[in-house]
Parts: C-alpha cells; structure tokens; sequence
C-alpha cells in the first residue's frame, strides 16, 4: 500500500514534469535518434576492417541487435545513474534529507522513483528502437509477453545493482564518480553483448553472467532481433530455422538467477549502508 | 505553553571523525600522508523541548546545532545517549517519530523547483502519508497562512528566496507535525522575508500548539522569537535558560564609567567584587566597563563604591556612569568566550 502511494507520487511528479519540459522530451528523443544514427555510420566507415563491418551490416539483422544493445546499454545506463548521480543531485539540492524523513523509508521512495522513470526511458527506447530499426532496414519481432518478462527482470537486476551502488554513494559520496565508469562499462557489455562472450573459462563465464546486463541483452536480442529462432540440422543434413522460446535459452535462467542475487544483495546492502551512513551523518547530505 | 515535555536529548554524544589524506600540517607547514581528527558534535547534551514552546539553540559555527536537529530527526545516529520525541526513543521508533517532526534544514533547496508550491507540498504530502482527502485542503491552507496563496501556481524556480524558505516551511508542515525543527531558517532572507517567517513561527507555536525549535546565529531572531535558549560550543552545552533569565544574568553586573581619561583597567580587575574590568574607546571618549558579582550584595555593592573612588584618587575625572543594558550577542559572546577560555 504504501508503495503504491509513493509510486503514484512519482507518476505525477514525472507526468507533470514531462508534459512542462515536453520540448525537452521530445528533443530528446530526436537527438537520440541523430546519435544512434552517427553511431551507426561511424561504425561502418571506420578504419580497422571497414570491410568486414559494411558486409556485417549488409545483413540488416546485425545493424537491428547493434541498435538493441545500444538501446538496452542506455536503459542500464540511465537505471544504475537514477541511483548514483540521482542520488547525488537529490543530496545537494536537500531533496534528498525530506526522502529519508519520508516515513516510507528511502529504499521504497528510490524504487517507486526508479520504476516511473524506467516506465518512461522504456517507452521512449521502444520509439528510438523502432525508428532506427526501421531507418537500417531491420526487422523486430515483437512478442509482448517474452519481452514483458524480460525487460522487468532486467529492471529489477539492475536495481538492485544501482542498490548496491546507490548504499554506497550515501556513504561515500565521492563513488558517484567512479560510478560513472561503472555504468560506461555496463553500456559497453549490453552493446557487445551476444551468446559467444561466453565462450570463456568457467570463472570469467560465471562472472559474466553474474554482471546484471550480460544475460539480459543476450536473451532480449534473442527475442526482438533472432524472434527466438534456432539453427536444426535435419536428418538429411539440412540446416532450418525452428522456434525454440526464450524461456527455454540457458540466458534466461541465468538472467533469473542473477535478477536474484542482485535484488538481495542491492537491497540488503542498501539497508546496511543506509544504517551506517546515519552513524557517520552523511545521509541526505553532499 | 504547557509543561508536556515533546522532544528530549539525554546525556547525547556524538562524534565524526574526519580523514584526510596529504593534507598540509598547521605547525610544520609540511605535507603529511594521513590525518585523521575527531570532531565533538555533541557531547553529554541534555535539554528538552515542551508543547507550545520556541526553544533556541545558538552557537558558533561548528557548534554542533545542526548535528542536533539532525539526531532529533533521525538523520544522524548519536553515539550514546537517546533522543525521545513525544515520548518515543527515536532509534527505535523512527518511522513513527518522523510523522511527529517537520524539518528546514539550513542551505538546502528542500522543493522540486520544476513544480509549483501546491505540487510540491501535494507530492510531499503524499510520500509523508498524508491521507488524500486532507491533503488538498491542507494544502491551499497552509500556503494561505504562510502568504504564498497568489503563488501558488507559479513554479518554483520562479519565486524569491524568501519564497521558497516559506514553501520549506509548508513542507515540514504538510504532515501537520507537533514539533518543528528549524535550521538558520532566515539566513540570507531580506528584512521584510525574516519579518514574515519570524512571525509565522510565533503563530505557529502560540495558536497552534506546536513546539519549534530553531537555530540561528541570529541573535536578534533568537532574543525576538524564543522561549529558552541553549547556548552550545564545540558540541558542549554553555547554558540553558529562560531567554529573559539569561539576559538578565548579565544586565545587573556590568556598568560603564565615563572618564576623561584612559587608566589601568588591572588595578580595578583586582578590587574584590569585580570579575573583570576593561577599557572601551568611543567617539564620546574613554570608558571604564567594569563587571561586578552579582552576589553576595554587601561584596557588589562595595565593589561598586571602590571603583569612584579609586578613580578619584587617581586623580580621573568622572562624566557619568550607567548600568550596560545587555542583549543576546553580548551574553552569547560572553559565554562562548568564556567557554574557549576554559
């Protein structure tokens, strides 16, 4: 109950702050589409092996998964930074202090405020995923329950990832920095991230999959760029395309798995650091 | 103002330790790998706060004041000891407590300058549980009183500092909290905005029942506005006191002789009776400002008799005497004074 008095706090503060700010939101969306579109370009003009990359993207299902690990590194981009420089402009402005004398406590004020923001960074992804799709040629497929499933599980792995990070930007303040480098890295992994990064020594393998975006981009590719379609070599020695659903694909129960994990630790971890921030009386202050 | 007792610190300690790395040392000048220095915020703190009652805490910077508004309201965990509001230790019961206290903590921007006032106190209403059907109305109410009602729906980013340290008092009040907790709530405001929040906080607390406890390093705010004063220092309680009993502590003893001439103010300082003498320069010539016992009478008194006449003897003229009326800033500079000396 008292969640979803916070959360319904968070959608009219953001829907009275888009439709004030809608030039911004819509500049927004349209510059991200001329970057993704540079990006895109830059990437086949390049230098280095320029050939192999222009026949990569002559295939217009390479292009679609480059812009979906694009997309999918922003969205972690932006979910982790709602918990890191977030976190960091509430302190400085004192937003933050009324939060943590909010009696709802700040993990469920943090979650409402991450949830109505990835609502919209969701919605306005989907727009940009779908114009640049189209402006590279590319085809998606868009199965709504898979997709459903998986983008919420993506969500809460990296909240509870931001979690962790958010606990201990309240103490240390100055890790909102190095943050940034983390989210970059996140950004980077979703970008390139495909089932043969796997290929790796059991415990690079496990570390992979325990980060919160690798197996989520593996399995949401799968979806909207391979529509869940694997190689079957016939018996008369054929190679056919057959269905075969994600909730079958290895990523997603590693992507369960992880989506565990994180929440635990992140939120346990938040508590701890919320506690013991109180103690150094950094909590609410910059 | 009733004797019900809202908020209480007992016996309240509270330290930060701060680290710094490379930093330059004072006495040497020279570059050390690691300083580590503690910081008393607090130290055996002790007052309370009762229903109906403006309590001032004053001190210099670095006092520990804020650390205090921020124990009361559950932002900092003290060391040892416990803070209770409305009979509640708040380490324990923090969610409750934080339905009982309303806070404006100094320098701090507190409203989302994109919306505007009635939007923020909405949003922050509801993420203090405010119920729904009280919260609009409460809402238009408390910009009325506070006199922001034109206002209203000009976005914050738009309105004038005093404004919006008004609103971050609408704020802290959404929750219609029993006890107000305000940090340097007029620093930087013009005359007519300090006027205005100052009167508030009167009506706040004299037809609303609620307990206010401000901090300031404005003593003319403090003198104006509260009840009681705590005077603290390098996280030390100075004094606590009714705000005329501490003004009056002081009025009686000091008295100012008007001379012709300067004279050594020492020779005075060790007439018995007399605490402290000191010559003061002015454009109507030189004074002799002399602090006397205030008890036993019979020692005051004669201390008062021997300074004339010394005077006299040392052959000084003397144009007039009066009783130095004393205010708040010279109390306060007194006792903080006093305090570092010790």
């Amino acid at each position: 109950m008292s969640f979803f008095r916070v959360m319904k706090a968070e959608v009219v503060r953001s829907f009275i702050i888009m439709r004030r700010y809608w030039f911004r939101t819509l500049t927004g969306m349209v510059i991200g589409y001329g970057m993704l579109m540079v990006l895109i370009a830059g990437f086949i003009y390049s230098k280095g092996g320029a050939g192999d990359k222009i026949s990569q993207f002559d295939n217009p299902a390479a292009a679609t998964n480059f812009v979906l690990g694009f997309i999918i590194g922003m969205f972690a981009f932006g979910v982790v930074g709602m918990f890191t420089q977030g976190l960091q402009s509430m302190a400085t402005t004192g937003v933050l202090e009324q939060l943590c004398m909010s009696p709802h406590g700040l993990a469920v004020n943090f979650m409402a405020q991450t949830m109505v923001g990835a609502v919209s960074t969701i919605i306005s992804s989907g727009i940009l995923v779908y114009a640049v799709t189209w402006s590279v040629g590319g085809m998606l497929h868009w199965d709504m329950f898979p997709i459903l499933i998986l983008l919420t599980l993506t969500f809460f792995n990296l909240v509870g990832f931001g979690f962790m990070v958010g606990g201990l930007v309240l103490v240390f303040k100055q890790v909102g920095q190095i943050a940034i480098i983390v989210r970059m890295a996140l950004f980077a992994l979703a970008v390139f991230a495909r089932e043969e990064i796997l290929n790796q020594p059991w415990p690079l393998r496990f570390f992979l999959h325990m980060l919160p975006i690798t197996d989520a981009t593996i399995s949401i590719k799968y979806v909207l760029s391979g529509g869940q379609m694997v190689d079957k070599i016939t018996e008369s020695g054929e190679t056919i395309q057959v269905f075969s659903s994600v909730f079958t694909h290895p990523s997603f129960y590693w992507l369960i798995v992880s989506c565990i994990v994180w929440t635990v630790v992140g939120l346990t971890v938040f508590r701890i650091l919320e506690d013991y921030s109180r103690s150094k009386g950094t909590l609410g202050s910059y | 103002m009733s004797e019900e007792v809202l908020v209480e610190l007992r016996h309240v300690h509270k330290k930060f330790t701060t680290r710094h790395v490379l930093p330059v040392d004072e006495e040497t000048r020279k570059r050390r790998l690691f300083k580590k220095r503690d910081v008393h915020a607090a130290n055996d703190i002790s007052f309370t706060i009762r229903r109906g009652e403006i309590f001032g805490l004053l001190g210099p910077n670095g006092a520990g004041k804020t650390t205090a508004v921020k124990m009361i309201s559950g932002l900092v965990r003290p060391d040892s000891g416990t803070v209770f509001v409305n009979g509640l230790d708040v380490e324990k019961k923090r969610r409750q407590i934080l339905r009982l206290v309303g806070v404006v903590l100094e320098g701090t921007r507190t409203s989302l300058w994109p919306l505007t006032p009635l939007e923020n106190l909405i949003y922050y209403g509801t993420l203090k549980d405010v119920p729904g059907a009280l919260l609009r109305p409460r809402a238009h109410d408390l910009l009325d009183f506070i006199g922001l009602k034109d206002k209203k729906n000009i976005q914050v980013r738009r309105l004038s500092r005093g404004q919006k340290q008004k609103l971050a008092i609408c704020i802290a009040l959404i929750a219609d909290p029993q006890v107000l907790l305000l940090d340097e709530p007029t620093t930087g405001l013009d005359v007519l905005s300090g006027r205005a929040i100052k009167d508030k906080v009167m009506e706040m607390t004299r037809e609303q029942g609620r307990s206010v406890l401000v901090t300031t390093h404005d003593m003319h705010v403090a003198q104006e506005l509260c009840d009681r004063i705590a005077i603290i220092n390098n996280g030390e309680m100075i004094t606590c006191r009714r705000t005329d009993e501490l003004l009056d502590l002081f009025s009686e003893q000091v008295f100012v002789f008007k001379l012709n001439q300067s004279v050594d103010p020492t020779e005075f300082s060790l007439i018995p009776g007399i605490i402290s003498a000191q010559m003061e320069e002015s454009s109507e010539g030189p004074s002799l400002v002399v602090q006397v016992v205030r008890e036993p009478e019979t020692l005051r008194s004669e201390a008062l008799y021997a300074v004339p006449s010394r005077l006299w003897q040392s052959g000084c003229l003397l144009h007039a005497v009066s009783q130095r009326q004393q205010n708040l800033e010279s109390v306060f500079l007194h006792l903080t004074d006093s305090a570092v000396k010790r």
